[in-house]
């Protein structure tokens, strides 16, 4: 809503700057997004008269015109012709400014001197109109100040009203409102009502889509441009202007909120009108030219030949005002926010009217409404009220609010008593009357959000003034915390920062090809995607089941911007068809069946894992950087080691991928990214992926860790050198080694793999330095020797591994 | 033996042990003037031949000798010493102003580093953080909201809905399934309530989604943390100071603040916090007491309790923290935009 400052003023006396005024109803509810001066800062623009007018010679487009302000007389040259000699125009004379700070002077033109110009409608800033020179009225003051004369320095605020307050798109409820929030004098004007014979009569089929229908009959209207303030009004107010009789219509729906239509009555065939539903494969012409296929849930206005207007929308172009109308009937309704709201939305048709009435237009505005338009017309167009009838077959009772005074001190924090309370709901209008400690709360018509006691009680702070409200910390008895999945999800994410991954945060969005391109199983459960109904764009159809398309996309991108070394990581969710072990939040009433959101960690890397300095190259990441990662992640969370089996699923390299396992329940799979599976996706070969389930890794929290109290004893440390078969798993060779090495054994790390003739073809070395610690006992080297013989022994059982001695 | 011989033994040795170039050479020189073999020694060796009195004499005498010599040594052996390092670690010197090798760390990601510090103000204040399903009913988003059926908010302009996981083509005629990606944490209101009786006081962070195209300010996925305190008798006097609390431990404490009069069907009467920051009012949060059909919709009764909600915008606080101009960076995942932060 705009709102040009004179306007308001003609409704209430307040003469607070736009400024102060914009504060005020910002903090007010009704939010002031702007302050617009669009026609400001013109200077030295005057009325005057056409004198004379003549072709420059020469010119097939210029036109000398001798023009007066009364002051002087002088010459301009003009490239329109839409004017003639007696017409008065806007001037801007040698030295003027128009608004935007164009200084106009003299300039000579095919050999005349043109003393300033004559502008256009868009060069007042008032309007578009550029097709020729703006002719003001024919009684416009030769020698105003234009300036003055169509208030153009005049401030516009420029509006952002909520929903609920539909009286904010109508200036008498603006100005309702500045006088509830400072006290100032309102000054609205009385309805009148209809008399006489509407030319037409009105029956309302649907009183219930429909409450209250207006007519009023006005004869002997001359259509033509409406004076230059009204359009100058409109015109800031954001709306066209277009006809004295239209501009009307337009100008009283600004000041009361209630939308009318007018239609060339002669225009309208008989014999009566009707406010009805849409039949079957009926039609509307509307007024953008559009032919309309009506629903049956669409409310119309109709005559005898059938729709002339699509209720509360936009009217017909068959019954429209044009050029040679003489005689007018305005329909000043009332619809249902719903009906509207409906039939808007069905034909994509959002206008003035359908805005307003979406937010509910009081039906006791209408009579206020028709006088002021029918008024309007007669002002601008001539002509007389000749008759008119007012529908309004059921007014609706008056709400009656009761307003527990102790309840809304509670609720708002605020010490107000009956009284005051009472005081503030009549600055708005309500009729109140206390009963005990309660009040019965009327509200004033204007006001049909104000429906319970929460609205009044919303009401009653906004008058106070919610600065006035004092500022309290209640104790929430409670320690504050996160809960312990999210700090373990806290400790995940930093320990992997700190291992070298960077954070990253895609959109969850992927297309079911992202799905084939990973090579999935047909009856794969990664396939069940849930779709969106209204995607955002082709590549991102459906709800995530695999974080892997997603970090390849990421991946992708920065390596297109030449960033080839990339450790990325998200801790985020896939959304899939829960079964047990991943349950679905509850549906609600109606038993909505949702997806399961299980936690996932999802992995991708590329390129170098360490960067090249000028003292060492490069190392290229592989399957043992992400098991690193996986590692980092179970410690942080204080877990054991996970259980790694080799896999060759999809969409991994076959023999260079693994499953984890966290005390045997199956967590996800890391590796290398299968080749074709790298081609697909456009990532660079070897590439990395991995995806985890997180949700058993957090479960708990992170877990408290057991200290190892250090042996007082010195340690002994030696190494053994297993030679196994070269399939032989090198986890299952360390649990031997740990085995028979015994419960003394502390640690026992992988040193040397070696591969050579003195192993034997087909076979491998694996070398461990083992540390031996007991607190009880200092060990010597008979213990080092027994603890060798053990671990032959053991490696020869559980691997057919023999010692190099 | 005169006194002189044992002068001249004295200062020969002195001058050899002082005329040490290296190590090397001291070690000599003191094993020939100060060792087994040395004319000293030898002296020595004579004692035994003589009188009590001489022997005590010359006795005294060769250990004053070995006693300066010894010294005399020790000081050279440090001169010499101090020499050798200094050369040494000269010609091990290093160019400091090399690159420093720096272990590999990553970063985390900004919108969730402001999440989790904004969680810290609110755990601060005793809220629990409690976490809820993306993928909403409309009945949670929208119904127990307090959300009229044809509330534009609905709409496939604002809301992105999906199709329905039992299979049945429920598409209504505007596009509405019952099932949406949630548009704000609010929902997670409805079902902290009808998980825990009251008092009640949760901080829910998440994801939210609107059906926008991405531009500068506004992207399709972006992040809110919802608090609700229900309790007996909280105001909104109590939700003014919780919230002037939390934004000041936020943006510090010279902020400006204001509370402006502002809808949402779900709180009445309702706000939105703005602060002054960078020459304007920016808007943190909307806020408001929770009305009672929404109370009343989580299993609470309204006229036993009462409370207050909001809802504040994690990545334009991150914008604000990080003083950054398009949302778009935080989702574009840039590694150079990533590891600057």
């Amino acid at each position: 809503m705009r709102v040009p400052l004179s306007w308001l003023r003609d409704f209430v006396d307040v003469d607070l700057p736009a400024e102060e005024l914009a504060e005020l109803l910002t903090m007010g509810g009704i939010e002031v997004e702007a302050i617009e001066r669009p026609t400001g800062g013109a200077r030295g623009v005057r009325v005057a008269e056409v004198l004379s007018m003549a072709p420059v010679e020469g010119s097939r487009k210029l036109h000398r015109a001798e023009v007066s302000d009364g002051e002087e007389t002088l010459e301009v040259v003009a490239g329109a012709a839409n004017f003639g000699p007696g017409d008065r125009v806007a001037w801007a004379k040698p030295g003027s400014v128009l608004p935007g700070g164009f200084e106009i002077g003299r300039r000579t033109m095919m050999g005349v001197t043109s003393n300033g110009m004559l502008a256009s409608a868009r060069e007042l800033g008032v309007g578009e109109d550029h097709t020729g020179i703006w002719r003001l009225e024919p009684d416009a003051p030769v020698g105003a100040d234009v300036v003055d004369w169509l208030d153009l320095d005049d401030a516009v605020l420029v509006l952002e009203v909520t929903p609920d307050r539909g009286y904010g798109l109508s200036l008498h409820g603006l100005a309702r409102d500045v006088a509830a929030l400072t006290g100032a004098a309102l000054r609205l004007p009385e309805p009148v009502a209809p008399s006489g014979d509407p030319g037409v009569p009105v029956t309302i089929a649907d009183p219930e889509r429909c409450p209250r229908f207006d007519a009023r009959r006005i004869e002997g209207v001359t259509v033509g441009p409406s004076p230059a303030w009204l359009q100058r009004r409109l015109a800031a107010a954001g709306m066209r202007p277009v006809s004295n009789v239209v501009d009307a219509t337009n100008a009283a729906l600004l000041e009361t909120g209630n939308p009318i239509h007018a239609y060339d009555l002669a225009l309208l065939s008989g014999p009566e009108i009707v406010v009805r539903l849409a039949e079957d494969g009926e039609t509307l012409t509307t007024l953008d030219g559009i032919e309309r296929r009506l629903d049956a849930d669409d409310l119309l206005i109709c005559d005898g030949d059938g729709p002339v207007a699509l209720a509360g929308v936009m009217g017909g172009e068959a019954t429209e005002i044009n050029d040679a109308t003489t005689e007018v009937l305005l329909e000043v309704a009332n619809f249902s926010a719903r009906t509207v709201l409906r039939s808007a939305r069905r034909h994509g048709l959002h206008t003035e009217g359908s805005k307003r009435w979406e937010r509910q237009v009081p039906p006791e505005t209408a009579r206020l409404a028709a006088t002021r338009c029918a008024e309007l017309i007669t002002a601008t167009a001539g002509g007389q009220v000749t008759g008119g009838a007012d529908h309004y077959p059921r007014p609706p009772e008056r709400p009656r609010i009761r307003l527990r005074t102790a309840r809304a001190r509670s609720r708002l924090g605020l010490d107000l008593d009956a009284a005051a309370q009472q005081g503030l709901l009549e600055r708005l209008g309500c009729a109140v009357r206390p009963d005990g400690e309660d009040l019965e709360v009327t509200p004033p018509d204007y006001r049909p959000d104000l429906v319970g006691e929460v609205d009044l009680q919303e009401e009653l702070v906004r008058l106070h003034g919610y600065e006035r409200v004092p500022s309290r910390v209640p104790s929430t008895g409670q320690v504050g915390a996160r809960t312990p999945e999210h700090e373990a999800r806290r400790a995940v994410r930093r320990a992997l920062a700190g291992g070298g991954w960077t954070e990253i945060m895609p959109f969850p969005f992927t297309a079911l090809e992202d799905l084939d391109a990973l090579g999935l199983a047909a009856d794969d459960r990664r396939r069940e995607a849930v779709a969106l109904v209204n995607p955002l764009s082709k590549e991102e159809t459906v709800l995530r089941t695999s974080m892997v398309p997603s970090l390849l996309r990421v991946l992708r991108h920065n390596v297109n911007r030449q960033h080839h070394d990339l450790a990325l990581f998200e801790v985020g969710r896939v959304y899939l068809p829960p079964t047990g072990d991943e349950p679905a939040a509850d549906g609600g009433p109606d038993g909505v069946a949702l997806p399961a959101e299980p936690p996932v960690l999802g992995l991708a890397a590329c390129g170098a894992f360490v960067p090249a300095r000028h003292d060492r190259p490069a190392r290229a990441g592989d399957v043992f950087d992400l098991l690193g990662a996986i590692d980092v992640v179970r410690d942080a969370v204080g877990r054991p080691p996970l259980e790694a089996t080799p896999t060759s699923e999809a969409p991994f390299h076959p023999g260079r991928a693994a499953r984890l396992a966290l005390d045997g329940v199956d967590l996800g799979a890391v590796g290398e990214l299968h080749p074709r599976v790298a081609e697909a996706f456009e990532v660079p070969p070897r590439t990395l992926v991995g995806e985890l389930r997180l949700a058993d890794l957090l479960a708990g929290g992170v877990r408290p860790r057991r200290a190892v109290v250090p042996s007082p004893r010195p340690p002994i440390r030696f190494d053994v050198a297993v030679v196994v078969d070269e399939a032989t798993p090198a986890g299952e060779v360390a649990e031997a080694v740990l085995a028979g090495a015994g419960p003394t054994a502390v640690a026992c790390d992988l040193f040397d793999v070696y591969r050579g003739a003195s192993v034997g073809q087909g076979r491998k070395s694996l070398a461990y330095r083992l540390r031996l610690e007991d607190a009880e006992a200092v060990l010597g080297e008979d213990d080092e020797a027994a603890a060798i013989d053990r671990v032959a022994e053991a490696v020869a059982e559980r691997v057919g591994g023999v010692l190099r001695r | 033996m005169s006194a002189e011989e044992i002068d001249r033994i004295r200062d020969e040795a002195l001058a050899a042990l002082r005329a040490a170039a290296t190590l090397e050479e001291l070690d000599e020189a003191r094993t020939r003037r100060l060792g087994k073999r040395s004319a000293l020694a030898e002296l020595q060796r004579t004692l035994g031949g003589l009188e009590p009195d001489a022997r005590r004499e010359l006795g005294a005498a060769i250990n004053a000798v070995r006693g300066e010599l010894a010294e005399a040594e020790a000081a050279r052996r440090r001169e010499l010493e101090e020499e050798r390092d200094r050369v040494v670690l000269a010609a091990e010197a290093v160019d400091v102003t090399l690159p420093p090798r720096r272990p590999a760390t990553g970063h985390l990601h900004p919108v969730a580093e402001t999440m989790e510090a904004m969680l810290d103000v609110l755990t601060g204040l005793g809220y629990a953080v409690v976490e809820g399903p993306e993928v909403e009913t409309d009945w949670h988003n929208f119904d127990a909201l307090n959300t009229p059926p044809d509330h534009p908010a609905r709409s496939l302009n604002d809301t992105i809905y999906v199709h329905r996981l039992d299979g049945v083509e429920a598409v209504a005629d505007d596009g509405s399934t019952g099932v949406l990606l949630r548009t704000q944490t609010s929902p997670m209101q409805i079902r902290a309530m009808l998980a825990s009786e009251p008092p009640l006081y949760v901080a829910v962070p998440g994801r939210v989604y609107r059906s926008d195209t991405p531009d500068a300010t506004h992207l399709p996925m972006f992040h809110q943390i919802e608090g609700l305190a229900v309790d007996t008798d909280l105001s909104f006097a109590d939700l003014k100071g919780s919230l002037e609390v939390a934004a000041r431990a936020l943006l510090g404490d010279d902020v400006a603040l204001r509370f402006r009069p502002h809808f949402f069907p779900f709180t009445e009467p309702s706000c939105e916090l703005d602060a002054w920051y960078g020459g304007r009012w920016i808007e943190l949060l909307g806020a408001g007491m929770v009305h009672p059909n929404v109370l009343a919709a989580g299993g609470y009764d309204p006229e036993e309790v009462q409370g207050f909600a909001w809802g504040m915008g994690v990545d334009r606080m991150a914008m604000l923290r990080h003083d950054i101009a398009d949302l778009r960076l935080f989702v574009e995942n840039d590694l150079r935009f990533l590891s600057s932060l």
